[in-house]
């Protein structure tokens, strides 16, 4: 993979998608990466982005770099513009407008599982640790990010077990989701978006991997096209920004 | 006859004192978020009374939860999220519970969690929400009722009150009177109370009334308290005067992985042979509280 490692990939390729009227962002537990991603948009292209960083909320156009703590509800990360009170964050539905999300499982329609995977006698053959506020950030917010931390057949699967959070066109568009559904899915090996339809499709592939490859570690059909395009990779100047400004401790390398 | 602070009742509780009232088959929630602010001291010694059937509402939980399974305390379980981010991806004796079916499991986002709670507090059957409609969360939690919206026909989901019999939360101080002040964010704790029939708040100090008074703002007040004093009883989660403890979580984890002799003997070391809060902490070490500290 080069001079960078795929989390610093991830945290550079999310921190470019952020969309000019995204206006707070919300980062979950266990996501460094896309904690990274909107550090560095705010404090670069995003001046008016409030940042929701564990239990503060901050904006980053003064310079600040916030800490990263091990935990994401770390006493220490009571700081910032205002607070995030678990009780109020859901009032209103229109923030925030950027989520990430990962998932035991996602399908050729976007869908992602969390719960688990059951063993068709009303137990768990596999229990995760539960959809935390994914249904609900998903349904509302103008975009979100899925990041999959795997690439195989087991997760990006032709349809997940249970769905946590639904991401199939089709069936928002049917329920009148206010959301905007998934912006585009990241795993080590591309990025990849939906197509007029819904399904999934190769957008890019990362630096060395091939379409063969992809589609081996793939248990649905994508699209894309034989000769899909690379992903840009990080510029030495982004970089700089992530290694220097924003992952200090270099905990993405 | 006129009424002084003297004749106002005090409801200071010693902690042991306070859980007993917790009866078999109770629903019982539980403050704090991920790893914070849980009331650790509560947990421990309702886990230590060995209460049986609790249906226990944890909107983001995981030692807490982990101790009463542990224990085999509880029946039922409602939470949107059991486990340890980065040091246990999904909270291990809850995930062998789960799998093997000892406890009933009700999956919730967190958003259900507050409209159940909601609905609770307000004495209404239940209260409708989005998020959700089109997942499988009605086909895990078979409590969550997909309905036709009667004013827009929009499919959305009927979120059940779920009444507490007891709440137990945490806060950094309070007076005698019950009136509770946290530090922070609060989480979902005040609204766990509201929901519930008696609270049972666990604090670092007791404050004056006076005291209270000068910073009304902060004060949380529910119909029926408890106040008991623990200090670091949230440990080994956080307050906001001292981090999470990162190694004793992840020598819980490899525990709970383990099971068998190794979780036994944590339960014994942490909870059962320590017969109250002061002893914990002793288990814990004050230079461990100490580094602790913020």
């Amino acid at each position: 993979m080069g001079s960078y490692s795929v989390n610093e990939l991830f945290a550079v390729l999310l921190a470019r998608d952020f969309r000019p009227d995204d206006r707070s962002v919300q980062i979950g537990a266990n996501l460094p990466m896309a904690r990274a991603a909107a550090v560095m948009a705010g404090m670069t292209s995003q001046p008016d982005l409030r940042v929701i960083l564990g239990l503060g909320v901050g904006n980053l156009a003064d310079g600040s770099v916030p800490t990263v703590y091990p935990f994401l509800f770390d006493p220490r990360s009571q700081v910032g513009e205002a607070l995030m009170v678990q009780e109020r964050v859901f009032e209103d539905a229109e923030r925030p407008d950027v989520f990430f999300v990962g998932g035991l499982q996602v399908d050729r329609r976007g869908n992602l599982n969390l719960f688990g995977i059951p063993d068709g006698e009303g137990g768990w053959k596999l229990r995760g640790p539960g959809g935390v506020a994914l249904a609900t950030m998903s349904t509302n917010c103008a975009g979100y990010y899925i990041v999959m931390p795997r690439h195989d057949p087991r997760v990006f699967v032709e349809k997940v077990a249970l769905i946590t959070a639904l991401g199939d066109r089709t069936e928002r568009e049917r329920l009148g989701l206010p959301g905007g559904g998934p912006r585009f899915v990241l795993s080590p090996l591309g990025v990849f978006d939906f197509d007029e339809s819904g399904d999934m499709r190769i957008r890019s592939l990362h630096e060395g991997v091939t379409a063969e490859q992809v589609r081996e570690a793939t248990a649905f059909p994508l699209g894309g096209g034989e000769d899909p395009p690379t992903t840009e990779p990080p510029s030495a100047e982004e970089l700089q920004i992530l290694r220097e400004r924003v992952d200090l401790e270099r905990t993405l390398a | 006859m006129t009424a002084t602070l003297s004749s106002r009742t005090s409801v200071l509780t010693p902690l042991e004192e306070a859980v007993a009232e917790i009866p078999d088959g109770a629903a019982v929630g539980i403050g704090g978020a991920v790893t914070a602010a849980h009331p650790m001291a509560l947990v421990r010694a309702l886990a230590r009374r060995g209460v049986r059937d609790l249906t226990v509402v944890a909107p983001t939980a995981g030692l807490d939860v982990e101790v009463l399974v542990a224990a085999g305390c509880v029946k039922t379980l409602v939470a949107s999220y059991v486990g340890m981010e980065g040091v246990a991806g999904v909270a291990p004796v809850f995930r062998r519970a789960a799998e093997e079916g000892t406890i009933d499991v009700r999956d919730v986002d967190e958003a259900h969690c507050i409209a159940a709670l909601r609905a609770a507090a307000q004495k209404l059957p239940s209260l409708p929400w989005r998020g959700g409609a089109g997942t499988s969360y009605a086909e895990v939690n078979p409590d969550l009722v997909g309905f036709e919206d009667p004013v827009s026909g929009e499919e959305l989901i009927a979120i059940p009150a779920l009444p507490l019999d007891f709440a137990l939360v945490y806060a950094e101080q309070a007076d005698e009177f019950g009136n509770a002040q946290p530090s922070g964010a609060g989480n979902m704790d005040q609204l766990l109370g509201a929901a519930a029939a008696r609270v049972i708040v666990q604090v670092e100090r007791i404050a004056s009334n006076e005291e209270i008074r000068r910073d009304p703002a902060r004060t949380w007040q529910w119909k029926d308290a408890r106040v008991v004093r623990a200090p670091f009883g949230t440990h080994p989660y956080s307050s906001a005067g001292m981090i999470a403890d990162v190694e004793h979580l992840e020598e819980y984890v490899a525990a709970g992985r383990e099971g068998g002799e190794a979780l036994a003997e944590y339960m014994r070391r942490h909870v059962g042979d320590a017969p109250d809060h002061d002893s914990y902490l002793e288990t814990i070490g004050i230079r461990r509280i100490a580094s602790l500290l913020v």
